[in-house]
């Protein structure tokens, strides 16, 4: 289990803003985080994996990663991270990109199978197309075999034909591996496929937390009023 | 028949030593910069821009007066000079030692400035993957940063090595001339020229510029090829 | 020895008196004679008002390379005569080279030394670093060397040396990181250097150990003639000047 509870003062080009998000999250969950552009949804993640300050606390599984006395950096955080600019480290290849974060080859080669990549792994990253870079991003983040997964907007950058490709190799790797994720999306679509649970914020705060189908009504009028 | 005679006889003692001060004080340089090019690309506190400018003084500052400054500061006559002569045998003005240290303050910003640049223009989120990927900022400086700013790299390599090849105001202040040990290549030339050994001055100066252009000239097309591969 | 026509001068002061307009004069100037121009150009002035002297220093041989290859020098004062000799020879010179001056060679410590025991004194273990000026350019540097040689200490000391490029560079050097340094005399008396005591700081070398510095002056062709530059010339070689010279430590007539 995850818990959260945190406090954050943020400075945005809308004027000043604070983060207060205070949650529980079970082992396995897929969370969709949704809400408006400066919300703070970004901001939620980066403190998570240690990227950004917060006060508070955040504790997982029993381990305190964020409290009064200690704040535990990154390196030290069982974290998988997706950026939504996929960040490959351009000197390597595919493989390289994944081995770096963990020697384990063999599950490297799981990965890549499982996301259709394996003919492409000894190429270099900087050749790939966004699809399959974003492809070698989740990978790399579950060589981690992390305790929290978290996506900053995966599909953005994707064409529709790729976007319905990589959600369903994100909602096999959920259903393989189990891992806790917590998904930052504007695409409804998406999210509803997803996510066992959808937060919405807004300003800061999160304003709505249940199932997709309480939240993400079918009407397309009120879906789109809801997370505009 | 002279004029090759006198090319023979030619006394490589200045062009040693100029190459020899260039490259010890490159290797040094690279050493002490990369942890402040570092620091200055990752930081935003306030005191950032008064590091910058005392790292960008000796491109301004006239080289007869960071030769003059380093000739009275590092003088044994000294407390600095001094203590380092007594605790450690070092001479730090009119020796080789002495114009490492000079160079050093000299070309500076010549290696920090293109590591800077280079270390700014990285993907911030390449660097936090590699911190999430468990490794610390020294580990990633040598695996991740260094690695994707060959071309920023290899000009601030190059341009060290150059500069202090062509040092000239500063040496002159602080070697005191000495053959074998302070009399690099452009003292030489300079006395010769103020002799009017004119002969012997073309051959050193010709010398210079073909040796120093094939250096370059490879840099160039290593960089050249690099691009073509994709690497760079 | 240089002859004095006492006539000559006072006719050629008179006569430029009269023909002088108000003019700047470039002239060339040795490194040692840089600590008595000034006192020598307000003495000019008081004469001669108008005239404007621009003064050029440097080693010997750098200026005389440089008027070699065209500089706009119009008169030279140089520390030795064998560089206006050549300039003579060629004919960018245009008087033949006559002394103004004899140059006198001292050693200076910031430190008190014990200068009884004369150049012995550089051989000791706590005197690591002598400058001399380089004696390829400068006439000081050739007496320095020929002064060690003739006392028999030349080879003993010359692992020592840092060679300054002209006799006021070697004056940086004795002042800042050398032990010890050989300089002109003249640079002894100037207000920078008055807290230097002969026989604690500095001594002269035994005068017989080098052949004399005789510092000789040429009109250059650039002059052309120009009543300034001859005004000027005449006037180094008057009673007024020489006076000034001699307070500099330089030997005079």
């Amino acid at each position: 289990m995850i818990q959260i509870d945190i406090h954050k003062r943020l400075h945005g080009a809308h004027g000043d803003m604070d983060l207060d998000v205070s949650l529980e999250i079970q082992k396995g969950e897929f969370i969709a985080l949704m809400g408006e552009s400066g919300s703070g949804k970004t901001t939620l993640l980066r403190v998570l994996a240690g990227l950004e300050n917060a006060e508070g606390d955040i504790s997982v599984e029993d381990v305190l990663w964020l409290g009064d006395q200690k704040t535990l950096p990154p390196q030290q955080r069982e974290i998988g991270f997706i950026f939504q600019d996929y960040a490959l480290f351009e000197h390597m290849n595919v493989e390289e990109n994944l081995l770096f974060v963990n020697q384990d080859r063999s599950l490297a080669q799981r990965l890549l199978e499982m996301t259709e990549l394996s003919r492409l792994s000894q190429r270099n990253v900087k050749g790939l197309s966004g699809g399959q870079k974003q492809r070698v991003s989740l990978c790399r983040a579950m060589m981690k075999q992390p305790k929290l997964l978290l996506m900053d907007e995966p599909l953005s950058a994707l064409d529709p034909a790729m976007r319905t490709k990589l959600q369903d190799e994100i909602l096999k790797l959920h259903k393989t591996f189990g891992i806790t994720t917590i998904m930052v999306s504007h695409d409804t679509d998406a999210s509803y496929q997803l996510a066992d649970r959808i937060w919405v914020l807004d300003h800061g705060k999160i304003i709505a937390d249940g199932r997709p189908e309480e939240i993400l009504v079918k009407s397309t009028k009120e879906v789109y009023t809801l997370c505009k | 028949m002279q004029g090759i005679l006198n090319v023979i006889s030619l006394d490589v003692a200045p062009f040693i030593l100029s190459f020899k001060l260039a490259g010890v004080t490159t290797v040094i340089l690279f050493v002490l910069s990369l942890p402040l090019a570092w620091y200055l690309s990752q930081s935003s506190s306030k005191t950032k821009p008064v590091l910058e400018a005392v790292t960008a003084l000796p491109i301004v500052l006239p080289p007869s007066v960071l030769g003059f400054y380093i000739l009275v500061v590092l003088s044994p006559n000294s407390a600095v000079g001094a203590f380092f002569e007594d605790l450690f045998g070092v001479k730090l003005v009119f020796s080789f030692t002495g114009l490492v240290v000079a160079s050093c303050f000299y070309s500076l910003p010549f290696m920090v400035q293109p590591l800077q640049s280079g270390f700014e223009s990285l993907n911030k989120h390449m660097l936090e993957a590699s911190y999430l990927a468990g490794k610390s900022k020294l580990q990633t400086v040598f695996k991740v940063a260094l690695p994707n700013i060959k071309p920023s790299l290899i000009t601030a390599l190059i341009i060290t090595f150059a500069h202090t090849v062509g040092e000239f105001g500063v040496v002159l202040m602080v070697g005191g001339s000495i053959p074998g040990e302070t009399k690099v290549a452009s003292v030489a030339i300079y006395e010769m020229v103020e002799v009017m050994e004119y002969g012997t001055a073309h051959i050193y100066s010709a010398f210079m510029v073909l040796i120093s252009f094939i250096v370059l000239l490879s840099v160039y097309i290593f960089n050249h090829s690099q691009r073509k591969i994709g690497v760079l | 020895m240089r002859q004095v026509n006492m006539k000559k001068i006072v006719l050629g002061l008179v006569l430029s008196l009269a023909t002088l307009s108000a003019g700047e004069i470039k002239i060339a100037v040795a490194a040692n004679v840089s600590y008595a121009i000034e006192p020598l150009k307000k003495a000019f002035n008081v004469l001669y008002p108008k005239t404007n002297i621009e003064v050029i220093l440097g080693s010997s041989g750098k200026l005389t390379a440089q008027i070699k290859n065209g500089a706009p020098y119009e008169l030279f004062m140089s520390a030795n005569m064998k560089y206006p000799e050549v300039l003579y020879k060629e004919g960018i010179a245009v008087t033949r080279p006559v002394v103004y001056a004899q140059g006198a060679l001292a050693y200076v410590s910031v430190k008190a030394q014990d200068f009884t025991q004369g150049l012995r004194l550089l051989t000791e273990g706590k005197i690591k670093k002598i400058a001399i000026a380089n004696p390829k350019t400068a006439p000081y540097g050739v007496a320095a060397v020929e002064a060690l040689k003739n006392a028999k200490m030349y080879d003993a000391v010359k692992e020592k040396f840092v060679y300054g490029e002209s006799i006021s560079q070697t004056v940086t050097y004795a002042m800042t990181a050398a032990d010890i340094g050989f300089i002109a005399k003249s640079s002894l008396f100037s207000p920078q250097m008055a807290h230097f005591k002969e026989g604690i700081h500095w001594s002269d070398v035994d005068e017989t150990l080098y052949t004399p510095i005789n510092q000789g002056m040429v009109i250059l062709k650039k002059a052309e003639g120009r009543p300034e530059v001859k005004a000027f010339y005449d006037f180094m070689l008057s009673a007024k000047a020489q006076e000034i010279l001699k307070n500099f430590g330089y030997e005079v007539e």
